[in-house]
C-alpha cells in the first residue's frame, strides 16, 4: 500500500511556477528522500500534501484518501516537522506541546512530552520567544513525533541542530521506522538522505527528474575516473565521459555508462596510474542537475 | 467548533479584551456620573446649549431634550464615543483573529493539526462573537446600573432602542473588519482602515445631518440607518433596518468564511 501517492500534482501561483506534474509513490514503512535545491518545489509539494496549499490540478492521496477532501482526518495520522519554526511566542514549549496534544486528543501526553524533552535536552518552561533556533527545532521535533504518527513528513529536519542532537534525532527516526513509521524526508543535505533513505526523488524547477533507489544511485550511476597516461597524447575519451579536465598527461572525468565499456577503453590506453572512485551522492545529484 | 482552539483563543485575547472593556466601562461610568452636575444646572444649561449653532447641535444629535434627561445626555456620548470604541475593538479583533495566525507564521502549526479549515474559521468567529457579546453586555449592564444610580426616571424604551441599534451597528463594523481581514493582505495594520471606516462614516452622517445641501451623504453611512440619538426625547427601534444590517453582516461573514476555506497558506 502506498502511504503517499501523487499523480501529476501541479500547483502554480498565477504565472509563477510552484510544482508541475509531480508524481511520486511512497510505500508503507519506507524512508523516502526528497532532494532538491532551494526553490525547487520541495516545500510546495509538502504544503500541498498537508492541505496548506490547494492543488491547481492532479491529485494527492495519503493512506489512499484525498488530501483536499479528507485532510483534517488524515492529519491525525501525520507528524510534520517544518523547516522554519514559527510558534506562539507567548507560550512556553510545555504549553505549546500540551496545546498540540489537546488538538490531537493524545492520552498520557505529559509523560511522553517529558521523556522526549529529556532525550533532546529541551527546557520545557522557557518561553518560545527566548529559545534559540536549535531549541525551537527540538520543540518542533517533539510535536512531530509525540503522537506517534504513522507518517512523518520532515522538511529540512536537521537545520539548527548540533551534531549530537542530529545523531539522536536520526536514532529516533531509525527506531520509529523500525516500528513501522513511514518517513518522507525532504532535504538538500545529501549525506542525510544517504544515511536515512531507501529511495529518493529528485526535484528540479518544480518537476521530478528522477526517482531512484539510493543503492542504485550510488552503485550504478556515475564513477569518478582519474588517469595518468604514459605519453603526452590525449586520446578520445570513452562514450559516457563528462566534465573532462586535462592537465598535461593527467585527466579526470565523470563516467556514466557500463563499467565493462570503461574497462575496455582503459585496456587500450598506456596507463601509468588509475583511480576509480565511487561518487558521493552530491556528485550524483550535481550530475542530475547538469542533465 | 473546536473547543480546545476556542478556549485557547479566548485566553489569548483576554488581555486585549480587558483593556478595551475597561476603557468602555470607565467611559460609560464617567458620562453617567457627570450627568447630575449637568442636570443641577437646570434651565441655565439648556439655555447655554441652545446658543450652540443649530448645525452643530444637529450634527451631534442634540436638542433641548438632550440636557433635560439622562437618556438624552447618555445618547450623545453613546453615539460619539461608546459605539465607536466598541466598534474599533471588535472590528480590529475581527480583522486579525483569523489572519493573525498567518501573519505570525503560526497558521502552519494550526492548520497541520487534525482540524478542518471550516472548524478553524468557525471557531475563531465564535470567539469573536463571544468577545463582542461580553464587551457589549457588560457595557449595557454598567449603563443600566449607572442610569439607575444617577437618575430618578429613565426612558427605558429609548435606552433599549438605542442599545439594539448599537448592537447591529457594532455587528456591522465587526463583520466589515472580518471581511477586510479576508480580502486584504495579512501583513497590513488594519487599525488605520478600521478607525477610518468607523470615524469616517460617523462624521459623514454628522455632516449630512448638519446641512440639507449635503443631506444625501447620510445614505452612505450606517449611522443614518441606525439612529442612536433621541428626537424630542424619543427613539424607536427600526426593525427593518436591524434585519437589513443583520443580513448584510451575516453575508460578509459567510463570504469571509468561504474565502478562508480556499485560501493558500504560503508561509
Amino acid at each position: 500500500m502506498n502511504v503517499i501517492e501523487t499523480v501529476a500534482l501541479t500547483k502554480s501561483y498565477g504565472q509563477q511556477r510552484g510544482i508541475d506534474k509531480v508524481s511520486i509513490a511512497v510505500k508503507k514503512g519506507e524512508v523516502f528522500g526528497f532532494i532538491g535545491p532551494n526553490g525547487a518545489g520541495k516545500s510546495t509539494t509538502i504544503r500541498t500534501l498537508l492541505g496548506l496549499l490547494h492543488p491547481t490540478s492532479g491529485s494527492a492521496l495519503l493512506f489512499g484518501e484525498d488530501v483536499v477532501k479528507q485532510g483534517h482526518l488524515l492529519r491525525q495520522r501525520i507528524g510534520y516537522l517544518p523547516s522554519e519554526v514559527d510558534y506562539y511566542a507567548e507560550m512556553t514549549s510545555r504549553e505549546l506541546l500540551h496545546y498540540h496534544a489537546d488538538l490531537f486528543g493524545i492520552t498520557g501526553a505529559t509523560k511522553k512530552i517529558e521523556d522526549l524533552a529529556q532525550y533532546f535536552e529541551l527546557d520545557l518552561d522557557r518561553p518560545i520567544a527566548d529559545l534559540s533556533f536549535g531549541n525551537k527545532k527540538k520543540c518542533a521535533i517533539i510535536q512531530a513525533v509525540v503522537h506517534e504518527p504513522e507518517l512523518l513528513i520532515l522538511d529540512e529536519p536537521t537545520s539548527g541542530l548540533d551534531p549530537l542532537m542530529q545523531n539522536r534525532f536520526f536514532e529516533l527516526l531509525e527506531q520509529r521506522n523500525a516500528d513501522g513509521t513511514t518517513i518522507f524526508f525532504s532535504s538538500h543535505i545529501l549525506s542525510e538522505i544517504q544515511r536515512m533513505c531507501d529511495r529518493a526523488a529528485i526535484i528540479r524547477d518544480g518537476e521530478i527528474t528522477a526517482v531512484e533507489d539510493i543503492t542504485t544511485l550510488l552503485s550504478k550511476q556515475m564513477k569518478k575516473v582519474r588517469l595518468v597516461l604514459q605519453n603526452g597524447d590525449r586520446p578520445e575519451l570513452p562514450e559516457g565521459a563528462k566534465h573532462a579536465e586535462w592537465i598535461g598527461n593527467k585527466v579526470h572525468f565523470d563516467y556514466v555508462g557500463p563499467t565493462q565499456d570503461l574497462l575496455g577503453w582503459l585496456n587500450q590506453q598506456l596507463v601509468l596510474d588509475l583511480t576509480l572512485s565511487e561518487p558521493d551522492l552530491e556528485s550524483i545529484f550535481m550530475n542530475y542537475y547538469r542533465r | 467548533m473546536n473547543t480546545v482552539l476556542f478556549f485557547k483563543e479566548l485566553k489569548r485575547n483576554r488581555k486585549n479584551t480587558l483593556i478595551w472593556s475597561s476603557i468602555v466601562l470607565g467611559f460609560t461610568l464617567m458620562i453617567l456620573s457627570i450627568y447630575p452636575s449637568f442636570s443641577h444646572m437646570g434651565e441655565d444649561m439648556v439655555k447655554l446649549m441652545s446658543n450652540l449653532p443649530e448645525e452643530y447641535a444637529k450634527a451631534f444629535g442634540m436638542d433641548e431634550a438632550t440636557w433635560s434627561s439622562i437618556i438624552g445626555f447618555y445618547a450623545t456620548y453613546y453615539g460619539i464615543y461608546i459605539t465607536l470604541l466598541m466598534g474599533i475593538y471588535t472590528a480590529s479583533t475581527g480583522a486579525t483573529i483569523i489572519g493573525k495566525e498567518e501573519r505570525d507564521g503560526t497558521a502552519e502549526f494550526l492548520l497541520t493539526r487534525p482540524i478542518s479549515r471550516g472548524s478553524v474559521a468557525g471557531t475563531k468567529l465564535a470567539v469573536l462573537l463571544t468577545l463582542f457579546v461580553i464587551v457589549y453586555a457588560v457595557q449595557t449592564l454598567v449603563a443600566i446600573a449607572g442610569m439607575t444610580v444617577f437618575a430618578d426616571t429613565v426612558n427605558w424604551d429609548a435606552f433599549v432602542a438605542m442599545h439594539i441599534h448599537g448592537f447591529f451597528l457594532i455587528a456591522f463594523f465587526t463583520s466589515a473588519g472580518v471581511l477586510m481581514g479576508s480580502v486584504l493582505s495579512v501583513k497590513l495594520n488594519y487599525m488605520g482602515p478600521i478607525v477610518g471606516l468607523i470615524f469616517g462614516t460617523y462624521f459623514l452622517n454628522a455632516i449630512a445631518s448638519a446641512s440639507d445641501t449635503v443631506g444625501f451623504l447620510a445614505y452612505f453611512s450606517p449611522y443614518h440607518y441606525m439612529p442612536l440619538t433621541l428626537e424630542q426625547g424619543e427613539l424607536l427601534v427600526d426593525p427593518w433596518a436591524c434585519l437589513g444590517f443583520g443580513i448584510v453582516s451575516a453575508m460578509m461573514l459567510v463570504f469571509s468564511y468561504k474565502r478562508y476555506l480556499k485560501r493558500d497558506i504560503v508561509g
